[in-house]
C-alpha cells in the first residue's frame, strides 16, 4: 500500500503518460533557459577577463 | 654540434609531440581571456554541468569503495548515497539546459560540428550510465526497474550481451566502463571547445576571437 502512494500522479495523453514531478522538473528547466536568458550577467569581476564589447555604431553623417 | 634528423629517423614520440601541439596550442587550450558575448547565464551551464560530473564521480567512488550494505545501513552512506542522487540530477538539469542552450545557437557552426557531436555521445553515454545506475541501487526500486527493463532490452534483441537482470554486469558497466567513457568523451568535447572557442550568439560571428 504504501509502495502504490508512494508512486505518485501521473499525467496521461493516450499512449503517452508522465508523472507530475517529471513534468514539474521539464517546466523548471524551460523557466531557467527562459531566465538565463533574460537577467543581466553580473561583470566588473577582473579575474575572469573578456575582451572589450565593441563600440555601438555611430549613424553615417 | 647539431644534427638535423631526416624525416624517416624521427620518432614516433617527436612525430605525436609535433602533432599535439599543432592540435592543442597551449593559449588556446589555457586561455585567459574569453570574448565579451560569454557575459551571460546561458554560457554558464556547461561548466555547471562539468563541476556536478566531478561531484558525482567523487560521490561515487566513494559508495563504490563502501559497498550497497554500507550506503543502505549507515548514515554517513545514506548521506552519500544521496549527494550522489542529487549530483547526478544537477548534472542532467544542466546538461538539458546547456543542449537547448547550444542546439538554438546553432552552436555546430564555425567547424564546432565534431565539438557538437561528442556533446551527443555524451549525453547518450550519461543516459545510460544513469540508467545502470538505477539497477546497481542493490534494493526493491532497482529490482522493479530491471524486471520492466528487460522486457525493452529484450524488444531489440541485445539481452544476451546486456542483461539488465544481471546485477553484477550492470554494475560494472555503471562503474567502469560507462563512466571511462563518458569521461573520455568530455575531455574530449571540452579540449574541441578549447580549440575553436566558444561559439558566439547567432550574428555576433564577427566577434569571436580570431583562431
Amino acid at each position: 500500500m504504501g509502495i502504490a502512494l508512494a508512486a505518485g500522479k501521473y499525467l496521461s495523453w493516450g499512449v503517452l503518460s508522465m508523472s507530475v514531478t517529471n513534468a514539474c522538473i521539464i517546466a523548471l528547466m524551460v523557466l531557467v533557459f527562459v531566465l538565463a536568458l533574460l537577467i543581466p550577467f553580473p561583470s566588473g569581476n577582473d579575474r575572469h577577463r573578456t575582451d572589450p564589447p565593441p563600440p555601438p555604431e555611430r549613424p553615417a553623417p | 654540434m647539431t644534427t638535423t634528423l631526416r624525416p624517416e629517423d624521427r620518432t614516433w614520440t617527436a612525430a605525436l609531440k609535433d602533432r599535439l601541439s599543432r592540435a592543442l596550442p597551449p593559449d588556446q587550450i589555457l586561455p585567459d581571456r574569453q570574448p565579451a558575448y560569454v557575459t551571460s547565464w546561458i554560457y554558464v551551464f556547461g561548466v555547471v554541468t562539468l563541476a556536478a560530473l566531478v561531484v558525482v564521480v567523487a560521490s561515487g567512488c566513494v559508495l563504490a569503495a563502501g559497498g550497497s550494505i554500507w550506503w543502505h545501513t549507515s548514515s554517513l552512506g545514506h548521506f552519500t548515497n544521496s549527494v550522489h542522487l542529487w549530483s547526478v540530477e544537477v548534472f542532467f538539469f544542466a546538461m538539458v539546459v546547456h543542449l537547448w542552450g547550444k542546439f538554438w545557437m546553432a552552436a555546430w557552426r564555425g567547424h564546432r560540428g565534431l565539438t557538437w557531436l561528442t556533446g551527443v555521445v555524451a549525453f547518450v553515454a550519461s543516459i545510460g550510465t544513469a540508467f545502470t545506475g538505477y539497477l546497481s541501487q542493490a534494493n526493491f526500486d532497482s529490482q522493479w526497474i530491471s524486471g520492466e527493463a528487460k522486457d525493452g532490452i529484450n524488444s531489440i534483441g541485445v539481452g544476451a550481451w546486456f542483461n539488465v537482470l544481471n546485477g553484477s554486469q550492470m554494475l560494472t558497466w555503471h562503474i567502469v566502463l560507462l563512466p571511462l567513457a563518458v569521461g573520455v568523451i568530455v575531455v574530449l568535447h571540452v579540449l574541441m571547445v578549447r580549440r575553436h572557442g566558444v561559439v558566439p550568439p547567432i550574428g555576433d560571428e564577427d566577434r569571436e576571437a580570431s583562431r
